[in-house]
């Protein structure tokens, strides 16, 4: 049976005034899987996030979250999802637990539970020592805590979080991942970030976006991979495809070959090097030598390597 | 329902947590205290027409009653919108599962509400000036009606003006400008001469209104006037707060 995607992006387009800053993107997201959404700043993160959560209009294209179109049916949507903003802004006359309980019962959190579910986000989030204390007199690690213990107080299937780590401290941050991979046992999150080992240490899979265009969608181990200066090009030569295959293995410095699409007799190769090789002079030999007739030969994910070197690696530098 | 609850709550606790509720009530209790000594000694002048009453000088019989409400609604209303959107509480706020119009609505009666527990610390002054005369409750009460209607009018004003900016200065700055545009309709009358316009201009008067009430007499056309005046500008401020979610 086919489930229906927890978050479902189609063709999201979004203008503001002059410049468009998402130029129709698509993705998915599983129930139940922790999806990172990574890129550098102004890559359009957080305008994405702002439209899920029916905070801005899209453009264009359509959202659906459990099945329900993200403007049509906003209210419905939102009891469902549990924001985090980038920027953690909260009510700072406010004590803690009368903020939580608060925003549980904004969350439709009947009376009689409130307390209960108060406490017990509370709890999750290390929040005991301060429950009693002024929002506005908590260093900025807790506001965190309480804005994420806000996200969860409503029981939502779907966690929406823009840059949960951004300005914490080292500790802080590991604290912070460590609740979230938590979290991700009972809910679906999206998690956006510019920050590249924060998605190998939280997310399953990772979405790339740059400029307002996916770039990739992939596990964190391939992306790794593809990071780890492997060169992929891609070839398109006519012949038989099994034998062309073989000889492409051949190939020294090559790691890995893939048959790609098939089309009035040529075939589309993705060849993958070694680290530090650059095939594609002998992948032309190869095809000389072999009389092969070469249609296509150039380098792949161009667009890739341009946002990695644009992400931030290291944690310093976020 | 539990959500207006809960939301007006959050507003009415945004204003009285504040020290500068603390600032902003003193500072109108005294002008108040102010207007009864001045009218204490009104009351010990024998010179004074004994079908003159005393309801009539407290409710809009001098500028201090004008310049207070003049100042307390902007007061009141300046952080509403603006504050939310400065800081950034306005997402959370709109990301939860609430409907514009409650979260607008929920703005203008925690304001309103404000304003009223404000001016009901008068009475304690009416309590006081009836240990020395006896009072006609009746143009009394409908006094604190006018005032509250015509408070209702200006926090909605307030709030819709709010709504149009970040910054709580500009907000009161151009709430305070609309205000005082429709009290000075009232004035419009001096020039008025064609009776069918003067209906019109004292239909929207509120000059006028507040020295009716003050009279005791409640007529239903100031009603009619105050309770769609204060559903139009809430429904544009909806309008305006959803703006952003309808821009393509
Ligand atoms: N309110 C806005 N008005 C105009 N342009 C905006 C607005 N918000 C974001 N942008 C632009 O849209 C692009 C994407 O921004 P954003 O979604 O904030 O990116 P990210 O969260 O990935 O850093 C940027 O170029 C930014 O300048
Ligand atoms: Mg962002």
């Amino acid at each position: 049976m086919l489930m229906t995607n927890a978050i479902d992006v189609q063709q999201l387009a979004k203008r503001y005034d002059t410049s468009m800053a998402l130029h129709g993107i698509s993705f998915e997201v599983k129930p139940g899987e922790i999806m990172g959404f990574l890129g550098p700043n102004g890559a359009g993160k957080t305008t994405t996030l702002r439209i899920l959560t029916g905070l801005l209009a899209p453009t264009g294209g359509r959202v659906q979250i459990n099945g329900l179109d993200v403007t049509e049916q906003s209210l419905a949507v939102r009891r469902r999802i549990g924001y985090l903003p980038e920027n953690v802004s909260l009510y700072p006359e406010l004590r803690v637990q009368e903020y939580l309980t608060y925003r549980a019962c904004l969350k439709g959190i009947a009376r009689a539970q409130r307390r209960q579910r108060v406490d017990d986000v509370v709890g999750q989030c290390g929040l005991g020592e301060v429950r009693r204390s002024l929002i506005g007199r908590l260093s900025k690690g807790y506001r965190q805590r309480v804005a994420l213990a806000d996200c969860l107080v409503g029981r939502p299937d779907i966690l929406i979080l823009d840059e949960p780590t951004i300005g914490l401290d080292p500790h802080q941050i590991r604290q912070t991942r460590e609740l979230i991979k938590s979290l991700g046992q009972h809910a679906t999150i999206l998690l956006s970030t510019h920050i590249l080992p924060e998605v190998e240490i939280v997310c399953q899979r990772v979405t790339i976006i740059n400029k307002g265009r996916i770039v990739a969608v992939d596990t964190p181990d391939n992306l790794r991979r593809r990071l780890a200066g492997h060169q992929a090009v891609q070839v398109e030569l006519q012949g038989d495809a099994g034998t062309i295959e073989q000889a492409l293995g051949q190939v020294p410095g090559v790691a890995r070959v893939n048959q790609q699409l098939r089309n009035d007799g040529f075939t589309v190769f993705e060849v993958e090097a070694h680290p530090g090789q650059d095939v594609r002079e002998a992948i032309f030999r190869l095809a000389v030598d072999r009389r092969w007739t070469l249609r296509q030969l150039s380098l792949v994910q161009t667009s890739l390597e341009d946002v990695f070197i644009r992400l931030t690696t290291q944690e310093q530098d976020s | 329902m539990r959500n207006l609850w809960a939301l007006t709550v959050r507003e009415w606790k945004a204003f009285w947590y504040s020290p500068v509720a603390y600032g902003v009530g003193g500072f109108f209790l005294l002008m108040q205290g102010w207007v009864f000594w001045l009218l204490m000694a009104v009351l010990n002048d024998p010179r004074v027409d004994p079908s003159w009453r005393m309801s009539q000088f407290f409710f809009g019989g001098t500028l201090f009653y004008w310049l207070s409400i003049l100042m307390l609604a902007p007061l009141l209303t300046m952080r509403a919108f603006s504050e939310e959107k400065r800081t950034g509480t306005i997402e959370v706020l709109l990301s939860a599962p609430v409907t514009d119009a409650q979260v607008v609505v929920a703005k203008f009666l925690g304001a309103w509400s404000s304003f009223g527990a404000l001016w009901g610390l008068t009475g304690f002054y009416f309590l006081l000036l009836r240990t020395y005369t006896r009072l006609d409750w009746g143009p009394i009460l409908t006094g604190y009606l006018a005032t509250i209607l015509l408070g209702g009018l200006f926090i909605s004003i307030g709030i819709l003006a709010s709504s149009l900016t970040r910054n709580q200065v500009v907000a009161a700055v151009m709430g305070f400008a609309l205000m005082m545009v429709l009290f000075s309709v009232g004035f419009l009358d001096v020039f008025i001469s064609d009776p069918q316009s003067s209906k019109l201009v004292s239909y929207y008067s509120v000059l006028e209104h507040v020295r009716q009430a003050a009279k005791g007499i409640v007529d239903t056309r100031p009603l009619v006037f105050y309770a769609s005046g204060i559903g139009t500008v809430l429904f544009l401020t909806v309008r305006i707060l959803a703006t952003p979610r309808w821009r393509a």
